[in-house]
């Protein structure tokens, strides 16, 4: 079988996860920075409580999905997106949505680690206090859940209210995860979380991944192919702004059902 | 063959580089090291002469030639207090603005044209002190002031704007001084806020912050320290600026009274009196110069040190 994965009438060859299951569904997604489009059509479901990998070679559009999810492309003059995405069954695209409170519901983890100039409890409090008062007791112990959930309490428990940008470079991001999900938000987004991070970092960032897809819903954009097989349950391929193949992780990696899948996996280009 | 020139490699004018270049930098030091001796020297007799008292006393009289300096240092000192409380605010404004509101095509013309406010020379901003803002503050701000508030002219309001109604006073020199530092403050704080990498700004919007949230929140604390630098940095400029407030301050010795009273600085009142001085007139004017390059080489000294503590 032989795609032509840059003709205008590609079909994405899709496998989808049961359609009760899923909590997030792109529909025919474009983007545009300006006149230059970056997607074409894209179509990606997501499955609630489970981890969907993006992978695909540079510039093929897979962080500018990830940042239409939350809709951080709106801070960008010029930048817009067409189709829908809908989130619970409500098109987030919709002019009328409240950002805000879609980020609250969809929060994101970047590429570099992001710690804000202030101490790390208040890093990790900070996105709760600007939606819900708390005391302090409550407080106190949220903030030790989500530093435990991403696997940072040990570490810096006896130095809560030092800043958080004396942490090493693996803290920081892990400290960036417990700040994300101290909002409790449905979806956590990341962005090459691990890119900047040693191997001992990116294996516990890995483990605590693992664990927080319990309770939230984990998209990933990853460079590192072994990454995607041995952390997600979906994964989808990306190509020059389209979603080539979309499936279960295994079969995408096993018996990839389009050509282009399968020479990026095996590292025949990328 | 290659190799060997490799390890080798000399250059018969490295040497001759490397001392032109520690002579530059000695020539500096030779400068700096002069000006404040020759301060020193020159300012000596007066200091010694009036010892405390030319720091308190606000007796400035070439007459009898008695000096004391309290005056122009109260003014230089609160007049440029006053022109950065004016510039701030307003310097974190536009920062704010170009940096995290306005379009591309807003923004580059604004940039551009607070960098034309830096490049007017301060003799220009002098006289459009004293013939634009002065008449136009006395007639409009000043008097009005005084005549709603003369019912009852021991209240703190009426003392606040007591005066002689001509436009030329401490206010006055204030509002210019803080014209005059406010391009170069908004010039580096938006340096500043573009220095902060946009991820952070996404992550602080991520975990769904609102614009006022972000920029109080995080941007700002972000740059903090730096921040207190430029200030200082401001300061430092608007305790030396000469013509233009010697244009507007109104040049009188003694403490200004009110915020509408005339007064003088340091700079000031050495432009103006430096002609015609001689012998202990000029020791104490020298002594003068050296009070104000003591007070802006510890600003700027605080500055250096807040800027280069800050970490991104």
């Amino acid at each position: 079988m032989s795609t032509d994965t840059t003709s205008p009438d590609f079909k994405s060859v899709i496998t989808p996860p049961p359609a009760d299951s899923l909590i997030l569904e792109a529909r025919g997604v474009s983007f545009f920075y300006g006149t230059h489009q970056a997607l074409f059509g894209v179509d990606m479901p997501v499955r609630k409580n489970a981890i969907t990998a993006l992978i695909g070679p540079s510039g093929c559009g897979k962080s500018t999905l990830l940042r239409i999810f939350n809709r951080i492309y709106d801070l960008y003059p010029g930048q817009h997106a067409e189709g829908e995405i809908l989130l619970d069954g409500e098109n987030i695209l919709a002019p009328r949505v409240d950002v805000t409170a879609l980020r609250a519901r969809v929060g994101m983890v970047f590429q570099k680690p992001t710690p804000f100039p202030m101490s790390i409890y208040d890093n990790v409090a900070y996105g709760v206090r600007l939606h819900q008062s708390k005391s302090k007791s409550e407080m106190d112990e949220l903030v030790e859940t989500s530093l435990r959930r991403a696997a940072l309490w040990d570490e810096v428990k006896d130095k809560l209210h030092k800043s958080g940008l004396g942490l090493s470079g693996g803290q920081q991001q892990r400290l960036c995860v417990a700040r994300g999900i101290a909002v409790n938000p449905e979806i956590l987004l990341l962005d090459e979380p691990a890119s900047a991070l040693d191997p001992v970092s990116t294996a516990k960032l890995e483990d605590t991944l693992e664990e927080l897809k319990r309770d939230y819903t984990i998209v990933i954009v990853t460079h590192n192919l072994q990454q995607a097989a041995r952390l997600s349950d979906y994964t989808g391929f990306m190509f020059l702004g389209k979603m080539i193949e979309f499936g279960p992780t295994e079969e995408l990696f096993v018996k990839p059902k389009v050509d282009k899948t399968g020479d990026y996996i095996g590292g025949r280009f990328g | 063959m290659s190799e060997e020139k490799i390890l080798h490699k000399s250059d018969p004018f490295d040497p001759v580089f490397r001392y032109v270049a520690f002579a530059a930098a000695t020539l500096l030091m030779a400068v700096l090291g002069g000006i404040v001796v020759s301060l020193l020297i020159g300012g000596w007799p007066a200091l010694s002469k009036f010892g405390l008292n030319f720091f308190i006393s606000t007796t400035w009289n070439p007459v009898t030639d008695v000096y004391g300096g309290a005056g122009p240092i109260v003014g230089t000192i609160v007049s440029s207090l006053l022109a950065l409380a004016m510039a701030l605010p307003i310097a974190i404004g536009i920062a704010v603005f170009l940096t995290q509101f306005a379009p591309k095509f807003i923004s580059q013309p604004l940039s551009i044209a607070v960098e034309l406010l830096a490049g007017i020379p301060s003799i220009v901003y002098g006289m459009c002190g004293l013939f634009v803002l002065a008449p136009v503050f006395a007639a409009k701000v000043q008097l009005p002031l005084v005549m709603a508030l003369s019912n009852n002219p021991d209240s703190f309001w009426a003392k606040l704007v007591y005066g002689v109604p001509n436009g030329a006073n401490i206010f006055t020199a204030s509002l210019i001084l803080a014209i005059m530092i406010l391009p170069y403050m908004s010039a580096v704080f938006r340096e500043l806020f573009r220095s902060i990498p946009p991820q952070v700004r996404e992550a602080a919007f991520g975990v769904g912050a609102t614009p006022f949230e972000v920029i109080t929140g995080v941007i700002i604390p972000y740059v903090k320290k730096g921040m207190v630098g430029v200030v200082m940095l401001g300061l430092g400029r608007a305790l030396g600026e000469t013509m233009a407030v010697t244009f507007i301050i109104g040049n009188s010795h003694g403490f200004p009274k009110s915020l509408f009273d005339s007064g003088s600085t340091i700079a000031s009142t050495i432009a103006n009196e430096f002609n015609e001085a001689s012998g202990l007139h000029t020791s104490a004017l020298l002594a003068l110069g050296l009070v104000l390059f003591l007070i802006t080489f510890a600003v700027l000294a605080l500055a250096r040190a807040l800027l280069s503590s800050q970490r991104y």
